[in-house]
């Protein structure tokens, strides 16, 4: 079953939250929605499954057609940002969705308790779901959303508050989880590496609205302005004046590298002169805060740093890191879909 | 000294040998107060769930009359049942007045604000997010409703029993609408409160006692709920 909305709109207090003229998922692909902190994503993800109390207009659709409230009831699972167990064992917890959908008790446990091993944490089953740690419930709760065999799956940044390895192993499992599965996945995260480990498909929102759609390794690689850039991680940006090239560029700051007065720079690189601010260790690498004529620019680099605060500095970037854009979005411009 | 020391063993006396008033003054004041607190369950916990979930005009001075109804002087509430139920009363035509029936109302006006409140603020208490996250794995308004009394059950059962534990133990309400009418209205309290004015200090000890027991049980059901609560935290 596919998902989608047609010019949906969300509000709250008299302001616009999600702008979305039109968004497809079609079955068995994940779309990662990534933006920034307050972009409307968790909003959206809402205002797709009929939750929350936000005014809403615009249609949601399943297969195409209008869906209602309890059409998508039926369709739909979400696991929300924070883990929402209830007061009971693990297999309990994991067999809610069902009993919800009025599934019988031992009915639910025997259909629950595949996903409670498929997502590791079979083990714990007994265990009453409020001593399991973060990590722990989060692989409940998604357990919990994937036993309803749902045909819709959303999900509301999953990871966040996980440590690194937990992170690292429950993307492993719910990446293998997913594949079991024909649902259409929509995935909401502010983790690049996320949407490149899940999402066949990435859209940008920015200001609740979509700024980029498309494969996910185009989107993340390409970014369509500068508020996508920086999104991106292509915060080191260089404008026309500093740069003497059409367009602004922007670039990884990881991939822009220090050069030696003595070092010419190689062919077709950019590079832009000032002094630097500082240089900040950040442990096997340094990143250096450059002053230039147009403003501040970033690099980080893992080679051996002489220069010291207030020296002439010039910072080399390749062309191949390097990207030109946009600029940054104007509030009311129309968002663009690819 | 010894009127008290007197008193206790007679007391014991009594409930030991199986007096009948005392059994059958005990077995109503349970039959009263039960009946009046599952009245007051019944509307309370609705109204609790509206109060605490619901978004409307005018609940948050809802909620505070709730809170101040916990405090309710059970004379006052038997003053305006004994007048509704008057001979003359708007309610006078029921014939209610000095009966079970009128003390069972006097005594659900008395705890359904301390269900309401109490049952108020264990929901309130519950993740704010369960109701969505429910709504989220495909629960109906209803089934999510459940989900979360289900989720708030040992608040919600501590709530009847303090409810009952306040029905239980007062004296002004069933006084008055119940004229304390030997075999038919004479409850724990109010048959405590003649004895005692009679001298008959062994009586009123023996019912001061099984008030007490009751108490207890109570007060340890509570305790127990709470235990088992944070221990599943």
């Amino acid at each position: 079953m596919s998902i989608g909305c047609r010019d949906l709109r969300v509000s709250a207090g008299g302001r616009e939250l999600v702008s979305v003229p039109a968004l497809d998922i079609p079955a068995g692909e994940t779309l990662a929605v990534l933006g920034p902190n307050g972009a409307g994503k968790s909003t959206l993800l809402r205002a797709l499954a009929h939750l929350g109390t936000a005014s809403r207009t615009g249609t949601v659709l399943l297969d195409g057609q209008a869906a209602t409230t309890a059409g998508l009831r039926r369709a739909v699972a979400a696991v929300l940002q924070r883990p929402v167990l209830q007061r009971t064992t693990v297999l309990d917890n994991a067999a809610a969705g069902l009993r919800l959908r009025g599934v019988r008790r031992g009915e639910a446990r025997r259909r629950a308790g595949p996903w409670l091993d498929a997502l590791g944490v079979a083990h714990l089953a007994t265990r009453n779901a409020r001593t399991l740690s973060g990590g722990e419930a989060q692989r409940v709760a998604i357990a919990r959303a994937l036993a309803v065999a749902p045909r819709v799956l959303l999900l509301d940044e999953p990871f966040t508050g996980l440590d690194a390895t937990t992170r690292t192993d429950l993307l492993a499992d719910l990446r293998a989880a997913l594949d079991r599965q024909d649902a259409a996945v929509l995935l909401v995260t502010h983790d690049r590496e996320e949407a490149r480990a899940l999402a066949q498909r990435t859209a940008l929102l920015v200001n609740g609205e979509i700024r980029q759609l498309g494969p996910t390794a185009e989107v993340l690689d390409a970014p369509a302005d500068l508020e996508c850039a920086t999104l991106l991680g292509f915060t080191t940006q260089l404008p026309p004046a500093l740069t003497g090239q059409d367009g602004m560029l922007v670039a990884r700051p990881e991939r822009c590298s220090p050069l030696d007065d003595s070092t010419p720079p190689p062919p077709d690189t950019v590079v832009a002169a000032g002094v630097l601010r500082r240089a900040v260790p950040l442990g096997g690498a340094t990143r250096l805060d450059v002053d230039t004529a147009t403003g501040p620019v970033t690099a980080v680099t893992t080679a051996d740093v002489t220069f010291t605060p207030g020296s002439p500095i010039r910072i080399a970037i390749a062309p191949e890191h390097l990207r030109t854009c946009a600029p940054a979005a104007a509030p009311d411009a129309p968002s663009r879909n690819g | 000294m010894d009127v008290l020391g007197d008193g206790l063993l007679e007391a014991l006396r009594l409930l030991l040998t199986g007096d009948e008033d005392t059994w059958a003054i005990t077995g109503l004041t349970l039959r009263v107060s039960v009946t009046a607190t599952m009245i007051a369950f019944l509307l309370g916990v609705p109204t609790a769930a509206l109060l605490a979930l619901g978004r409307f005009r005018g609940r948050r001075v809802l909620h505070a009359i709730a809170n101040t109804g916990m405090g309710l002087p059970p004379v006052v509430v038997g003053l305006f049942v004994t007048v509704l139920l008057w001979r003359s009363g708007p309610l006078g035509s029921l014939g209610l007045l000095y009966t079970p029936t009128a003390m069972v109302i006097a005594q659900a006006a008395i705890a359904t604000p301390i269900v309401i409140a109490l049952t108020a603020a264990a929901l309130q208490q519950v993740d704010q997010d369960f109701l969505l996250q429910m709504r989220a794995l495909g629960a109906t308004r209803f089934r999510a409703l459940g989900a979360l009394l289900m989720e708030a059950k040992l608040p919600l059962l501590a709530a009847g029993m303090a409810g009952f534990g306040a029905v239980v133990s007062e004296v002004g309400a069933a006084q008055m609408v119940g004229g304390n009418l030997a075999g038919e209205t004479r409850v724990l309290t109010t048959a405590a409160v003649l004895a005692t004015s009679r001298g008959q200090f062994a009586l009123a000890i023996a019912f001061g006692l099984v008030l007490l027991i009751i108490a207890f049980a109570v007060n340890l059901a509570i305790t127990i709920a709470q235990h088992r609560q944070l221990a599943a935290r």
